[in-house]
Parts: C-alpha cells; sequence; structure tokens
C-alpha cells in the first residue's frame, strides 16, 4: 500500500428513531423539550465521525447529543457492527435528522478518513482541517463556531513527535491536547490559527508522523 | 445535499507527491446526484394562487406566502426578521436627555430609574417621581379644560416622529374649539396610566396623553392617544377611550388630532369617559371610525427587496 493511502472509514449502522422514549433521550444527554428525533451511526473510525457529526451541525437542525469512542478501538470491538465509536445526533423535527445524517454520511464517504503512514498500512494518521467548525466541535474546543481548526490524530510516538512539528510549522495555537492513552490508545490535538496555518500545521504533523514510521529509533 | 468538502485530501495528495510517491492516490468515489431544491409554491409574492389574494385582502397577517418544501422561502423570512428588528428598534429606543426641553416641553419623569426596569415595572411607569410632580404643580397651568400630555410609552421612536406634529395639531383643534389648553408636558418612561396624576395636579376636566405604541411586526412609528374625564389616581381602563395606530399608513396626525378634539367635545359635554361615553351625538364628525364594520387593512411596506 503506496504511503498516505485513504484509509475509507466503514459505516457499520446507521438507524433512526423518529419519536425517541424521553427516558432514552434524557440518557444519551438529549434535552426532550427540544429533541424527539434521535439519529445513530456506528463507524470502525472515530475521529472522521467526529468530524462529520460536527458537519451535520452545520447542514440541518441538530445537535450531537452523545458521541464516545469504544476502549482499544475497532479491532477490539463489542460486535461486528459496534465499530469505534457511537455518535448521535438529536433534532426536534426527524427530517432535519435526516438532513443531519446525509450530511454526516457524505463527510464521511467522500472527506474526513484517517491515511496509512506506512507502506504496511499499519500507522494511521488523521491531519483532518475544518475550514470552518460547526457548533458542536466549536463548543468542545471552546472557540467561536466558524473558526478554522486542525484536527490531528496519531498513535502515541508518532502524534508527540508530530505535534511539536506542527506547533513549529505554522502560526497556530494548540487548543486541546489528547496525550495518550485516549479510549482507543491514539493521542490528539487541536490547533487552530488562520485556514492556511491549520493546513500547514496538519501536513507538517502528517510528513512527521511518515517520518517517524520511516524510521522510528535514531539509535 | 452535497457537503462542501475540505482541502485535507487534496492536501495530503500533495504532501505523498512531495514525499516521493509517484503513484496517484486512488479515484475518489463519484459524489451522489444533489437532487434539486423543492419547488416554492407561490414563486413569487407577486404571483399568488386566487385564495391567496382573497385572504390577504382581508388582514395584514402572513397568509398567503407559500413555502419551498417544508419551509419558508427566503424573502419572507428576511421580511419578517426585518420587521421584528424595527420593533425591537422601536422598543429599545429611549427618549434622549434634553428632547423635551428644546421642543419647549416640561420635562418630567416616572418613577422608573432606567430603560430595562421601565419594560419590567408597568407599576413604577405610572406614577411621577418626586422631583417631576413638584415642578409640574410649580409650572403647570392650573384649571384647564384640556391637558395634553406627549410621553414615550414603548416606542420613543414614534414619539420622536409624529409625536410634535400630533400634539400641535390637537392643541390647534383644541384652542379652536375655545378650550383652555394645559401647559404642554412630556413625560419619560411613561405608561398608560401616568395621564390621571399629571392631569390631577393640574385639575384639567380632560387629560390626553399621546405615546408611541407597543410596536408590531414593522410598525414602530405608531402613537396612541389615550382620554380620560377627571383624571384622578385610581381611573381605570374602564374610564378611558383611546386611539390607536397613528401614523402616515395609518390615521395620519391631523385626521386623529380632529376625531381627538371631538371625543375631547363628547367628554366635555356628557361630564363621562370610557364605557359610559356616548358616541352617537357626534358620530358623523367621528367619521368612519365610529362606523365599525369593515376597514381595508394597512399595506405592509416591504422592507427586503431579494
Amino acid at each position: 500500500m503506496p504511503v498516505l493511502e485513504p484509509l475509507v472509514p466503514k459505516v457499520l449502522t446507521v438507524r433512526r428513531l423518529p419519536g425517541a422514549d424521553p427516558a432514552l433521550l434524557r440518557a444519551y444527554g438529549a434535552d426532550p423539550e427540544r429533541h424527539r428525533a434521535l439519529g445513530l451511526v456506528t463507524v470502525d473510525q472515530d475521529d472522521p465521525t467526529y468530524v462529520a457529526l460536527d458537519e451535520a451541525t452545520k447542514h440541518a437542525a441538530v445537535d450531537v447529543v452523545y458521541a464516545r469512542s469504544f476502549y482499544a478501538g475497532s479491532r477490539h470491538a463489542s460486535g461486528p457492527l459496534s465499530g469505534e465509536i457511537l455518535g448521535v445526533l438529536a433534532g426536534e423535527d426527524p427530517a432535519e435528522v435526516d438532513a443531519g445524517l446525509d450530511a454526516l454520511l457524505q463527510t464521511l464517504a467522500h472527506d474526513a478518513c484517517f491515511y496509512a503512514a506506512d507502506a504496511g498500512g499499519n500507522i494511521a494518521v488523521f491531519p483532518h482541517v475544518i475550514a470552518s467548525l460547526g457548533h458542536y466541535l466549536s463548543a468542545q474546543a471552546g472557540l467561536v463556531a466558524g473558526t478554522p481548526m486542525a484536527y490531528l490524530v496519531a498513535p502515541p510516538m508518532e502524534a508527540t513527535i508530530a505535534l511539536d512539528y506542527a506547533l513549529k510549522a505554522a502560526d497556530v495555537r494548540l487548543v486541546k491536547a489528547f496525550p495518550p492513552p485516549t479510549e482507543t490508545n491514539f493521542a490528539a490535538a487541536w490547533l487552530t490559527g488562520e485556514l492556511h496555518a491549520c493546513e500547514a500545521a496538519a501536513m507538517a504533523f502528517a510528513e512527521a508522523v511518515v517520518d517517524v514510521a520511516r524510521q522510528p529509533r535514531e539509535r | 445535499m452535497s457537503a462542501p468538502l475540505s482541502r485535507t485530501r487534496d492536501l495530503v495528495a500533495a504532501l505523498r507527491r512531495q514525499l516521493g510517491e509517484d503513484d496517484p492516490q486512488p479515484p475518489r468515489a463519484p459524489l451522489p446526484p444533489v437532487p434539486l431544491p423543492p419547488e416554492r409554491v407561490f414563486p413569487s409574492p407577486r404571483r399568488r394562487s386566487r385564495m391567496a389574494e382573497a385572504a390577504a385582502a382581508h388582514t395584514t397577517a402572513l397568509v398567503g406566502i407559500g413555502h419551498v418544501g417544508t419551509r419558508y422561502a427566503t424573502d419572507v423570512v428576511l421580511q419578517f426578521q426585518a420587521e421584528l428588528a424595527v420593533a425591537h428598534g422601536a422598543v429599545a429606543a429611549e427618549l434622549p436627555d434634553g428632547w423635551a426641553e428644546a421642543r419647549g416641553y416640561v420635562p418630567v419623569r416616572s418613577r422608573v430609574a432606567h430603560h430595562r426596569e421601565f419594560l419590567l415595572r408597568p407599576d413604577l411607569g405610572r406614577r411621577l417621581d418626586e422631583p417631576s410632580a413638584a415642578r409640574w404643580s410649580a409650572e403647570c397651568r392650573k384649571d384647564v379644560d384640556v391637558q395634553p400630555i406627549l410621553a414615550d410609552g414603548l416606542s420613543a421612536v414614534a414619539t420622536m416622529g409624529a409625536g410634535p406634529e400630533l400634539l400641535d395639531a390637537f392643541t390647534r383643534e383644541c384652542e379652536r374649539k375655545g378650550w383652555s389648553v394645559g401647559t404642554p408636558v412630556c413625560a419619560k418612561f411613561a405608561r398608560v396610566w401616568l395621564q390621571d396624576e399629571i392631569g390631577e395636579l393640574a385639575r384639567a376636566r380632560v387629560a390626553v396623553i399621546l405615546l408611541g405604541e407597543r410596536p408590531g411586526l414593522g410598525t414602530g412609528d405608531g402613537l396612541s392617544a389615550y382620554l380620560v374625564y377627571g383624571p384622578k389616581r385610581g381611573n381605570t381602563d374602564g374610564n378611558r377611550n383611546m386611539m390607536s395606530n397613528i401614523h402616515a399608513r395609518g390615521t395620519p396626525p391631523v385626521d386623529a388630532a380632529r376625531r381627538l378634539a371631538v371625543l375631547v367635545h363628547l367628554m366635555l359635554e356628557q361630564g363621562t369617559s370610557g364605557v359610559s361615553l356616548d358616541l352617537a351625538p357626534r358620530a358623523a364628525e367621528l367619521g368612519e371610525a365610529a362606523r365599525g364594520g369593515y376597514r381595508a387593512p394597512q399595506a405592509r411596506s416591504r422592507l427586503v427587496e431579494v
């Protein structure tokens, strides 16, 4: 497999609950006063799904009420439909939830994905640039909706080395770092700045991950 | 629907070439065809269904506006937001200090301290504060037939707009009929019932307060007039007569002043006002307003062109 080949996420389940029970709504963080319909997905890649859920909030009147990664990632899933993440969109109107799911699925199919950082496809890197944050990730990051953000993920060593490269490559600011171990045992970081700076930082991150993959030991 | 894709895949492809990988990335899966947006049911505000036209002729309510899919059309939404903004702007406006003095009115104010309190505490807006009451007692002409009062009410925009014109026209009408008219006064942060205290201190037979009315969609410039015979604290709304929609698209101030003078005339003749006032003796002078029945709705002015 050539280096930096896209690893397209697999959507394992997409289900809808047009009129979910109020108790269920509350349990998953929704507000029965404002939300009635749910759209649920499981996917085998968590970070592209967080990006896709955020994308959905830009296209429809939906909120991301629940999104959690599963422990140790999709290779250790509880079942063939579990994947690595369960994401839940909630809205007042089932049609809005459908529109949100459309945006989410399109983002997963055509946009956000991990890339192989080595020829074997065993090391994955996620150097994604969001040009304009929706209201889900902007709230998580404490940024204003509409801000650009680089969403960077790689395994622990690769991510740590590459984050240093990314921060030095452009005029960006570290918004939030997720040092290992996370649920999936990856490490991640969110950077913000001007869009071109976020893009330069993300590409420096990807390049550094490839470099660590090529030369894991300096001595 | 089509999500605008981020540039990440193109950037990674460029990085891959830079790292010496000659073979291009696999072709992207083709985007699904984008479905056309839903049709607008009434394609333009100028081409509506006949039923919608007929219904809209009877009301200024938003009927026959059509829809696009399950939603309103963009021009309808923008017009609504613009009209709402006009109303918000009118409620938020304040009568500037010095405005009343500059026009030669005695400035008084209610017991309200600031604009937010004015909106939240109608009771405080119905009483004069102590310095104002003292000043008004000292400066006003006493024992008059009519005491006109200009006030901000819920739209200082309207008061500053047509307020002086209405006050002047009304004063002229009263003087022409030979009644004594009180000192012109302008009240800030005033509710309707403030006319009772102001009129009582002037020992007026009739008090008339002219004030900005609660703004509706697209009408932030409307004035109302409330008239009461024998103003005194404790009067209720049953003691008052009123006239609303005094603005260019409703009743113009000059016509309004004439009708208000007719109402005052009735009050002075009958010695009462409100529900017990009989409008019949001067119905002809009141004009169409007294007849009731169908009145053509006001035209909406378009604030947004799409």
